[in-house]
């Protein structure tokens, strides 16, 4: 049925603000991530570890959001993809391949394959169920990884360096870059209307003609893309990989929050949240060595009760202080 | 064959069998008023042609497709679009975008781009009197727009059945008249249409067929008068005892007239 009107249309706002969340922010981030690109020119080995450590949680984040921010599907579980990645590395780098360049793109597709075989089940799953899904598998992941004596059991594996070992940050830059450039375009394109419709009300998007199970898929498959390429990079920079470091509990957790803390369903708010989320813990460290973990959590509590939706969600157009008392009220309990 | 064809469709839900042997066709071009009182299923009925329940019995029958075989979000690629009666708008979408998203991905969506879906929207919103909050939240709509942004979405769906499920509650006097030229333009441009409604006058005034019916079960299905005089569809809607006074007070009265007379 067409249906035509004499009317021209209105000025039209295609994915501005909207879904994307703020140009301004988005403008920023790409600002400091072309400054970042000069870090290892500075020689300091502390600088280009703390950066490195922040474009690999940046894109673990961007990873987590467009599953738990874009589509609403909540996991506990994303180091599972983080994990799978360092461990194709260390696997590559056991067999003689000790090559970050080759490991990435292998890392990305053992994640997709993985994505793809448990999501069909899983996210069958809603709400909760998804994320203690999630959980459940990452723990046995970790478990049956930890009990395999090829890929280093209990106790690890050794991964030799090669002597130009800035190309790691440069490895993890683009893996974060990438990140960044996948998601810019999901927010701008169907798929982000369909992961946000699903998020909004899976039984009225399917009405709508949204497949809800080919891109609740297809969004956990990308984000866990992200974090294995950032494993895989890791396990590298790192040099020993052993269960317990590649699927930690902070590799789990972090990314969460800092998505929370720059803002949930947006472009640039997990990068803000693991550049402020790092800052914030690097200044912890440095005056309460003792009680770290303390203050450390104090954060995590206060950002989940007073910035649901991030920081961006302030400055964002329809955010404003107004916003953020409709999101405390809408999402807390 | 016909056109769409409800044949024995039964929903129970636990115990309750919320639907019960319902069956009727529903002719290309008509407009079907379906009523009955609140609790009669006539959502579930909804919910059973557009594909969202699959039925326990029976089964629905549209473009030589059965219904339940196919997954819901095809449904609206084969024609059929339904509005939610409990509205289930995007809420952090702004109103365009809501609508956009049907425009994307329902019938003619794969040959859409992304700025051609919003730019249907845009049309759409002017039909439905919803320009003036095209770029606000869904959220902040008040319940008759979340209504018509429930029509607008439908719509976007380039259907050849609408399934409205009371889509007029909560409007004035004069919404209802555009609500009202609205589907009869709709019907004119040969959308076939189910409509759900409690508004009598409504109902009346635009169906070409009405089917009744009470506790799961048609009850009556026929002309727009005819159905409205049948004394199941009044003991179904105001009970078998005030039918029973309105006879017995009309017998009084036919006594009195014809003494009167003598
Ligand atoms: N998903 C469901 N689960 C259980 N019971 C339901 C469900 N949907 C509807 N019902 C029940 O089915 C009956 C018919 O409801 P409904 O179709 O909404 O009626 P109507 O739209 O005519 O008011 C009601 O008793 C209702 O409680
Ligand atoms: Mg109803």
């Amino acid at each position: 049925m067409a249906v035509a009107t004499a009317t021209a249309p209105p000025a039209r706002r295609v994915g501005l603000g909207g879904i994307t969340g703020s140009p301004l922010a988005l403008k920023v981030v790409v600002g400091l991530l072309v400054l970042a690109l000069a870090v290892p020119l500075l020689h300091n080995g502390y600088y280009e570890n703390l950066f490195r450590g922040i474009l690999m949680f940046s894109a673990m984040a961007l990873g987590w959001n467009l599953i738990g921010g874009y589509t609403g599907y909540v996991s506990f579980g994303n180091v599972v993809f983080f994990g799978l990645g360092a461990y194709t590395s260390a696997t590559l780098a056991s067999h003689g391949i000790e090559n970050v360049w080759v490991a990435v793109p292998l890392a990305i597709v053992v994640a997709a394959m993985f994505a793809v075989a448990l999501g069909v089940p899983i996210l069958r799953l809603k709400g909760h169920y998804f994320g203690i899904a999630t959980l459940g598998i990452a723990l046995a992941v970790q478990e049956i990884v930890a009990n395999v004596d090829a890929l280093g059991g209990g106790t690890g594996v050794t991964l030799h360096q090669a002597a130009w070992y800035s190309q790691y940050y440069y490895a993890m830059w683009l893996v974060c870059a990438g990140s960044l450039l996948v998601t810019w375009f999901i927010a701008r394109s169907k798929f982000g209307y369909a992961l946000v419709a699903i998020r909004e009300n899976e039984d009225a998007a399917a009405v709508l003609g949204v497949n809800a199970t080919y891109f609740k898929v297809a969004a956990w498959a990308i984000s866990g893309m992200m974090a294995a390429a950032a494993g895989a990079v890791f396990a590298f920079s790192t040099g020993f990989i052993d269960p317990p470091s590649a699927f930690s509990v902070d590799n789990n957790v972090f990314p969460i929050v800092m998505v929370l803390l720059g803002g949930i369903g947006t472009v640039a708010g997990p990068v803000v949240g693991a550049i402020l989320l790092t800052a914030i813990n690097e200044t912890l460290w440095s005056h309460f060595p003792q009680i770290h973990t303390l203050f450390f959590g104090a954060v995590i509590v206060i950002v989940v009760l007073f910035l649901p939706r991030g920081l961006l969600y302030l400055q964002n157009a329809r955010g404003g202080l107004r916003g953020m008392i409709d999101s405390l009220s809408a999402y807390r309990v | 064959m016909s056109f769409l064809e409800i044949r024995g469709v039964g929903m129970r839900f636990g115990g309750l069998q919320a639907l019960d042997d319902v069956s009727f066709r529903v002719e290309r071009g008509s407009v079907v008023g379906l009523i009955g009182p609140n609790g009669s299923g006539k959502t579930t009925l909804m919910n059973v042609i557009s594909g969202v329940y699959k039925p326990t019995a029976g089964s629905v029958t549209f473009a030589d497709k059965t219904i339940a075989n196919v997954p819901t979000h095809q449904v609206c690629r084969l024609g059929i679009a339904r509005t939610f009666q409990i509205v289930k708008p995007f809420a952090s979408l702004t109103v365009r975008e809501n609508v956009a998203v049907g425009a994307m991905y329902g019938r003619d969506g794969a040959k859409r781009t992304t700025a051609q879906a919003f730019d249907h929207a845009s049309e759409l919103l002017e039909i439905v009197s919803l320009a003036r909050v095209a770029d606000r939240p869904a959220s902040d709509l008040t319940i008759p727009d979340r209504k018509r942004l429930e029509v607008a979405k439908a719509l976007a769906l380039d259907p050849d059945v609408l399934l409205l499920d009371e889509v007029m509650a909560g409007l004035n006097a004069s919404e209802v008249d555009e609500a009202l030229a609205l589907l009869r333009s709709l019907s004119e441009r040969g959308v076939t249409l189910i409509v759900v409604e409690h508004l009598m006058k409504a109902i009346m005034a635009v169906s070409t067929t009405i089917v009744v019916l009470a506790e799961g079960k048609k009850i009556a299905e026929g002309a727009p008068l005819e159905v409205t005089q049948s004394r199941a569809v009044i003991e179904a809607y105001l009970g078998a005892r005030y039918v029973k006074r309105q006879e017995a007070a009309r017998a009084v009265a036919d006594a009195r007239a014809a003494e009167g007379a003598r």
